[in-house]
Formats: structure tokens, C-alpha cells, sequence
């Protein structure tokens, strides 16, 4: 079921009959050797992805509607590049970074709690803390307190330290590199083309959740970009489930996607009734018109979703609400903490309660996912352990692992850049 | 949570119910739910599974920001049915999911945001 250059297809479709793959073609291109675990288990190649991966690729950072107003901002910590990041919409609507820096002496111009702050900078201007020195929201020093006393002072030249950034369909991703090898377009390439078109902005009712995991990022990473695991792994949780078709395998550069079709499933009797709410409201039901004609392009019925990785550390699996009940989206992200800390995002987008009764089954549905994600997450942590035990030096992988050999392919590429 | 929780008319027989396992958050119905022995999931279920058409009628019949007192209890425990029936129907009464990581380890960002609000993220 991987032919995606079929006459049946939407219209549209056919311009991304070249990324799709047949079993045989992913085999021949990817191999089916076993894939060495060296790089989840040795720090020395995490401290070269921190340099050539993490520091030179564009890694999404917020969304357009965690800053829907002039001012609005979001301050994302991250670790893995030593840096503190300000995710700022000016005063002209633009979205911009910078980093979290005080061009005077360091400090942190807005103050942080946890790995993520969010604000509003009511005047359009942030102060940091230390000294008072004041910088508008697009980045120049506007002011410094006392500033005679400086003897010298070149203020133009004392703005916020600009970090690349750019949005595709309302996701903001930032690109350490100065400049970036890359334009974000360039970068997501047939990717971002393939996943275009669908109203994002339109959901914009989040649950969402994170946790640090005692792994590596790619331990994370790897278990949520598979279907192998869930007739095992979510027979707690989807006990009703008749089985999956992980199929329609694209190859996009450093990217890659896939789709979940489902072969039935039986809900518990209190999830037919919060599903019904749902359905029952065409914004909230099954929307595959919405798909982007490269997704399911032969119009499946059995469609759940499309399972991607964006190179190197997002996933937005786009649903459509065709899966869980009123789901139009979700993502997950990895960040490394440190080699064997990692930071996960996991984040359910539905399309805004029309009315108290939808809300209630959003409660629903979102419990049923994140429940699911406790499974997925409960694998982790004793994955990285026996990794690091030295009890295995190789991961066995079958088909519907692809994105694993392949990510560990993108990441081996940049590491050798 | 008060034991005498204000509920729309025709559901006043769930105000004991309501004062038991309603909160305003996922994160106060949380702490309800993972001290939640299997009995009391099956408490729940039984006395909430068959007014659930009821319920949902009535809170499909109000916006999020027209809601009285009443009904805003009535949501709140609606709510925390929907995030405790799994408990009952798919894990055996246990307040944890299964072979699961710890959720007392997951963080909802949204954890403490008033789940009836107009602008949830």
C-alpha cells in the first residue's frame, strides 16, 4: 500500500508521487542491516550533535498563536545550545528571536521559570532586571540608565543578538547558525509543501503536557516514530483495537513521512457517547477534505493520521480528526537536556468547543491520548538503560521502523558535515 | 469543591457527586482521581454512565461563556467523568494507567487553566 503514483489519487496528488516509497524501494535505499546504537549510548557524539546538528539546523521553537498579539512573547530555554531564547511579535506583527541576553553584562533580560515563559510586553519594550537597560521588542537598546557615566557608548550597536527565524503555517523555527546554510523553506523543503494547506491556526484549543525522561533524545525520539509498538504497547489503552497499516512511507531529505490507517476499533461505551458530541458538529468530526491532496491521496476511509519526522526533533502528526475523535493535530518534541536527559513536548490542537458539551469530550479524548502517551513514555527511560548496560550493540528493524534507520541516516549525514 | 455544589434542575440528585469529584482543573480533578480506589471509579461509572446523554444534552445546550453556577459545576463534574471512565472501563479500577510512566511525572501546562476557559492552551 505504498504506491502513491496511482490514478485514483486526489487532485494534486501526484506532485509528491516521487517521495513515496515501496517497501522494496525503502529496503534497497535503506537497508535492512541492523542499526548500531553507539550514538543514543556515547556522550562524545551527543556533544557533536549539540555542535552539528542542534546549532545548524531549524528547530521550531513556538506557534503563531502562542503569540497572537504585538508584544507577546515566549522565552524557550534550551540546553542543547546553551541558550536562552525570546520568541518576541513586534510592534510591527513580525515574529522575531533573539537571545534571552542583556547586551550590557549577560543577565537574562526576561527573567525564566522552568523551560518555557511566556509574557506580554504591554509597551513594546522589555528592561532587563539588572541595570535597566530597555530594549524594543525588535531588538534595538533603546535606553540605558545613567548612560553618561559610560564615557563611551555605541547604543546601534548594542541591540538584542538577532537569531535567525521564520514560520511555515503558523510554526515558528529558529536556526542558530549565522547565517543559516539554508532558508526554513529550503530547509523543510517537499516537506513543507506536503503538510501545507491545512488550517493549524485553526485549532487552537491545547492540551499540553511535557516531562523529563532519563534517556536520551533519540530513545524519545524513535518511540514515538514507529507503529510497530501499538498493539502491544496500547493494549491497555486501544483494547479495542483491530490492528494498524503503517504504510505510504515518504522519503524528504532529512525528513520523513508515513501514514496510520486503522482497521477498526471497538470504544468504550462512555467514548461513543464523547465521540458522538464531537461528530456530531461538523468542525469537530472527520475532516479528510482538510488533508493536504499528498496525504492520503487515495481517499482512505481507514485513515488516522500521518506520522512524520522533521528532522531533527518534531513531529506534528496530522489527523485531521479523522483518529481520536476531534483531534485535528498533535506534536511532539524532543529536546536534550544533557546526553541522557531529555526534555519531551507533547502537545493535543483541537478546533475551539462550540459548546460546553464539546468541551467535556475534548477532556475525553485528550485523557484517552495522554494516556496512551504514559504508555509510550513508560518504554523510555529502561530503553536507555539497556542501551547503556552493553547488553545489545545493534537495533533489530523491521519496515515499519523506517524512520529510525532513516533519522539515525540524517543525523550520521550532518555529523559528518 | 464544596458539599453543596449547585446544580442545573433535573440534576440535583448528582450535587453529592459533584462535591466528591469536580474540579476547575485538570490538575485538582487529577489529584481526585489518582487517590481514586477502584471502587470508587465503579461508584462513578455507575451512577454517572447512564445520566451521561442527560448531561451532555444539557451542557450541549450552553456556551462556555454563558454558564451559571449550576451548569458550571454540572461541566466540572462531567469533566472529571471524562477523564476517570477509562479508569473503569479500560484499567481494572486502577488509578494508574497500566505498565504506564508515572502522570504524576507528566506537567500539563495547562494543568491549573480553568478548563472552562474561552482561551485554553
Amino acid at each position: 500500500m505504498n504506491d502513491l503514483s496511482d490514478a485514483a489519487q486526489r487532485p494534486g496528488a501526484e506532485a509528491f508521487s516521487h517521495l513515496g516509497r515501496s517497501l522494496e524501494e525503502i529496503r534497497s535505499e535503506l537497508g535492512v542491516d541492523p542499526v548500531s546504537v553507539q550514538s543514543i549510548r556515547d556522550p562524545a557524539v551527543y556533544e557533536l550533535e549539540r555542535e552539528k546538528i542542534f546549532k545548524r539546523t531549524w528547530l521550531k521553537v513556538a506557534t503563531d498563536q502562542e503569540l497572537p498579539e504585538k508584544g507577546d512573547y515566549k522565552v524557550k530555554e534550551l540546553p542543547v545550545a546553551d541558550a536562552s531564547v525570546l520568541i518576541v511579535r513586534g510592534k510591527d506583527g513580525k515574529v522575531r528571536a533573539f537571545h534571552n541576553v542583556c547586551t550590557h553584562r549577560g543577565n537574562k533580560v526576561v527573567p525564566t521559570s522552568g523551560f518555557e515563559t511566556f509574557g506580554k510586553s504591554r509597551a513594546n519594550v522589555l528592561a532587563c532586571r539588572f541595570h535597566g537597560w530597555v530594549f524594543s521588542t525588535d531588538g534595538p537598546l533603546r535606553s540605558v540608565p545613567m548612560e553618561s557615566g559610560f564615557g563611551k557608548l555605541d547604543k546601534a550597536c548594542l541591540g538584542l543578538r538577532e537569531i535567525a527565524c521564520d514560520s511555515w503555517e503558523g510554526f515558528v523555527f529558529i536556526n542558530f547558525a549565522d547565517p543559516p546554510e539554508q532558508s526554513l523553506a529550503e530547509y523543510l523543503g517537499d516537506f513543507g509543501k506536503l503538510f501545507s494547506g491545512y488550517p493549524y491556526n485553526e485549532a487552537t484549543t491545547a492540551f499540553r503536557y511535557s516531562t523529563v525522561l532519563e534517556c536520551n533524545w533519540k530513545v524519545a525520539l524513535y518511540a514515538f516514530s514507529e507503529g510497530y509498538h501499538v498493539p502491544t504497547i496500547h493494549a491497555g489503552s486501544l483494547p479495542g483495537f483491530r490492528g494498524i497499516e503503517h504504510s505510504d512511507f515518504k522519503l524528504i531529505g532529512p525528513h520523513a513521512s508515513s501514514t496510520i490507517y486503522g482497521l477498526g476499533m471497538e470504544s468504550a461505551e462512555s467514548t461513543g457517547q464523547f465521540a458522538g458530541v464531537l461528530h456530531a458538529n461538523p468542525d469537530q468530526g472527520p475532516r479528510p477534505d482538510l488533508l493536504p491532496p499528498g496525504i492520503n491521496p487515495k481517499r482512505r476511509p481507514e485513515f488516522q493520521f500521518e506520522l512524520p519526522n522533521i528532522f531533527p526533533n518534531f513531529l506534528i502528526h496530522l489527523a485531521a480528526g479523522c483518529g481520536y475523535p476531534g483531534i485535528a493535530f498533535f506534536t511532539h518534541q524532543f529536546w536534550p537536556l544533557d546526553h541522557g536527559r531529555t526534555l519531551w513536548e507533547g502537545i493535543n490542537y483541537f478546533r475551539p468547543a462550540r459548546n460546553a458539551a464539546e468541551r467535556v469530550a475534548q477532556f475525553h479524548i485528550n485523557a484517552l491520548h495522554r494516556n496512551a502517551w504514559l504508555e509510550d513514555t513508560g518504554t523510555m527511560e529502561d530503553t536507555f538503560t539497556g542501551i547503556r548496560s552493553g547488553a545489545i550493540d545493534n537495533m533489530l528493524l523491521m519496515d515499519q521502523e523506517f524512520m529510525i534507520r532513516h533519522a539515525d541516516r540524517s543525523q550520521h549525514a550532518y555529523l559528518a558535515r | 469543591m464544596t458539599d453543596t455544589m449547585q446544580m442545573p434542575r433535573g440534576f440535583e440528585d448528582l450535587a453529592g457527586l459533584a462535591a466528591e469529584w469536580a474540579g476547575p482543573s485538570e490538575n485538582a480533578r487529577s489529584e481526585v482521581r489518582w487517590n481514586a480506589s477502584a471502587a470508587d471509579f465503579k461508584a462513578f461509572y455507575d451512577a454517572m454512565m447512564p445520566r451521561l446523554p442527560d448531561v451532555l444534552a444539557e451542557l450541549g445546550r450552553t456556551t462556555l461563556e454563558e454558564m451559571d453556577i449550576a451548569r458550571t459545576n454540572l461541566f466540572s463534574l462531567a469533566a472529571a467523568f471524562a477523564e476517570a471512565a477509562p479508569h473503569h472501563e479500560l484499567y481494572g479500577g486502577s488509578s494508574e494507567v497500566p505498565f504506564s510512566f508515572s502522570a504524576r511525572r507528566f506537567v500539563p501546562g495547562h494543568g491549573d487553566a480553568c478548563s472552562w476557559a474561552t482561551d485554553f492552551r
